[in-house]
């Protein structure tokens, strides 16, 4: 009981600490923004509050130029506007810690006590990325509450909670449209699957197949994440017309930016942007990640959130566009992955500071180019081709160390 | 009485008609003076793609109240401005700006045009004799060169200097050949008459060099990106398939 009573406080504590910190840091970011030249707030939270103010004058949000997000953002965020400019920090911090607290309940839902849970989700709630990245203004914070909501709801059998936060997450980006195939994966009925007849020919097997998706679980979340999805897209294709389907999915979708970034692919696309193998090579550049995504959703679909992880990972690793507030996409989801990887401190560190270098060797030539006007082309794009061969290491050493739950489950380190 | 009163109020109105066309003449004065005196020098700040144009304009012998400055420049297709970006920092650069046309922040400079922009200083009423005023300026990624040029270079020309003083209203007739149209204020449509100063002597285009991509690399660029991909990807599905869970 008092180890309950402890642990209940730990983590207390670390909830409210992690608030405070993030809220001193938008107070903090208030007094940089008014009295120093470099800004602490991300220029996108100016373009989601002109989009606001877009909203609050009855016009597009899509007025607002580079304003390429689903038009309920602007709607959130119009109190920017009516009340005060640190209304949609204080959201975003508030998402933050919900992803914190997320991640600490699905941690104990799987059998880790509170006490290591709290350990565990401080990775999170103490980390200075998302922090920083909350408390300047930015909206993935939103996206990282929605997507381990899901996945925790999935995880307790609620899912029908877990299918409108799938289609709400797919909604406002669309990068979760990978996770479709591990949670159909994970919904279909698994007693048909088992079983397993030597004697049956292929077809009767694929025939077994595709029948173990229909059952009542998947139809229900594929009807209702499907349908709040084309419900939203209709009606705000409907309000704004086909610049919201434009802005929102397709450039997305149809992105060439030829801007130096991330990507391995990015001097390749700059390079070609205007010959005629363009379309091709774009092509060639889809398979890896296509490869890749269905691999990592068949072989690890038991655990989704695994799964869900290694597809993030690898779409962002292996996408044509590539910026560092896409780590946050995987990062959120890294927690419920540790405790099953027998990795020691030492190794975990040592892939850590690899990742990290990774993205320094990436980052001076790429300062060099934008703030000094060197040619750094070539650079940037080795330093691009080194950080995928970094995340692919570190990608393989997560997989080879993974141990399944109920196996395992310990972390070496506790 | 009455009689005295009116011829009272008839002689004031007439000083103050007097008055005020005095002072008309001395702006108009002052006007003609500044287009022979006055006179602007440009600086390009900073390095890379994200730049400074510091404009400095010289009001000498001095400046009057009520006097308007107005700066037009000409942008070549290769850089842009982000009106978005301006708006935010309008308090802190102390200007207001026009725009000929919208601004895709995005696309490279081979796929747009060139651009004008009307640049008003803001001040307390009187500008002061020297004016700096700075247009934070971006460069567009150009398309990669074919001859082995590292960079493109980028002309930038200096603004034309535009005044105006409300209370010079002959402005036409004093200084005619010097007078054009101009959009009044950056938040007005209407054109007012500006006199715009003829500079004294030309100062040539700043150059802006803009790193280009080698597009003699095109072949093994791409043939390495590809490669490299491709292990990435079979060393992945390898590891993936051999520790799967099912």
């Amino acid at each position: 009981m008092e180890r309950l009573v402890s642990g209940l406080a730990d983590r207390r504590v670390l909830f409210v600490s992690s608030l405070v910190l993030r809220l001193v840091l938008v107070l903090y970011g208030d007094y940089q923004d008014r009295t120093m030249e470099v800004k602490y707030t991300d220029i996108d939270y100016h373009v989601f509050t002109d989009a606001a103010r877009f909203i609050t004058q009855g016009e597009s949000p899509y007025n607002r130029s580079t304003y390429r997000y689903t038009p309920l953002l602007a709607w959130i965020l119009t109190p920017n506007v009516y009340l005060s400019m640190m209304f949609g920090k204080i959201l975003f911090v508030l998402c933050d810690v919900l992803s914190g607290v997320i991640i600490w309940g699905s941690l104990c839902l799987r059998g880790l006590r509170s006490e290591t849970a709290s350990w565990i989700s401080a990775l999170w709630l103490l980390n200075p990325l998302p922090m920083g990245v909350s408390s300047r203004g930015n909206a993935e914070s939103i996206l990282a509450a929605l997507v381990l909501g899901t996945l925790y709801c999935i995880e307790a059998q609620h899912l029908l909670w877990a299918a409108m936060l799938y289609g709400l997450s797919v909604h406002m980006k669309i990068y979760p449209i990978t996770y479709a195939l591990p949670i159909a994966l994970a919904l279909r009925t698994r007693q048909m699957t088992a079983e397993k007849d030597p004697g049956s020919c292929w077809w009767k097997k694929l025939i077994d197949f595709i029948r173990s998706f229909v059952n009542r679980e998947l139809l229900l979340f594929a009807c209702v994440a499907g349908g709040l999805f084309t419900a939203l897209t209709a009606l705000f294709y409907y309000m704004y017309g086909w610049q919201f389907l434009h802005e929102t999915y397709l450039y997305h979708v149809t992105r060439r930016d030829i801007r130096h970034n991330f990507s391995p692919y990015f001097y390749m696309l700059y390079l070609t942007a205007d010959s005629r193998w363009s379309q091709w090579l774009g092509l060639a550049a889809f398979l890896p990640q296509v490869v890749l995504l269905l691999v990592a959703s068949w072989a690890f679909h038991p655990d989704l959130s695994f799964a869900c992880f290694l597809n993030t990972a690898i779409f962002v690793s292996f996408n044509k566009v590539c910026t560092s507030q896409y780590f946050l996409w995987y990062l959120c989801l890294l927690p419920l992955v540790i405790p099953q990887l027998s990795l020691s401190v030492k190794q975990g560190l040592g892939l850590l500071l690899l990742w990290f270098t990774g993205q320094g060797i990436w980052l001076l030539p790429a300062y060099f180019l934008e703030f000094e006007g060197y040619n750094t082309f070539v650079l940037i794009w080795l330093a691009g081709l080194l950080f995928l061969l970094i995340n692919s290491f570190v990608l393989i050493q997560i997989i080879a160390h993974y141990k399944p739950a109920g196996r395992a489950p310990r972390l070496k380190a506790e | 009485m009455h009689l005295l009163l009116f011829s009272v109020f008839a002689s004031l109105s007439t000083c103050h008609y007097v008055a005020e066309k005095d002072e008309n003449q001395d702006h108009c004065h002052l006007m003609r003076q500044w287009t022979e005196s006055s006179s602007v020098s440009v600086e390009l700040r900073k390095n890379g793609f994200h730049r400074e144009l510091v404009t400095t304009v010289d009001l000498r012998p001095g400046a009057i109240s009520s006097v308007k400055v107005l700066l037009v420049h000409r942008w070549p297709r290769s850089v842009y401005i982000d009106p978005f970006q301006i708006a935010s920092l309008s308090e802190q650069l102390k200007l207001q700006i026009l725009l000929d046309s919208a601004i895709d922040l995005e696309v490279p400079a081979h796929k747009t045009s060139g651009f004008v922009t009307y640049v008003y200083p803001s001040y307390d009423a009187t500008p002061p004799t020297l004016l700096k005023v700075t247009v934070p300026i971006h460069g567009r990624y150009h398309e990669p060169s074919f001859v082995g040029e590292a960079f493109t270079s980028v002309d930038i020309e200096a603004p034309e200097l535009l005044l105006r003083a409300d209370k010079c209203t002959e402005v036409k007739s004093i200084i005619p050949h010097a007078v054009v149209d101009a959009p009044c204020t950056f938040d007005n449509s209407s054109n007012c008459q500006w006199v715009q100063i003829q500079r004294k002597q030309e100062i040539g285009p700043m150059s802006l060099p803009i790193p280009v991509g080698d597009g003699s690399l095109e072949a093994p660029v791409c043939g390495i990106t590809l490669l490299v991909t491709m292990i990435c990807c079979m060393a992945l599905s390898k590891h993936m398939w051999k520790h799967r869970i099912i």
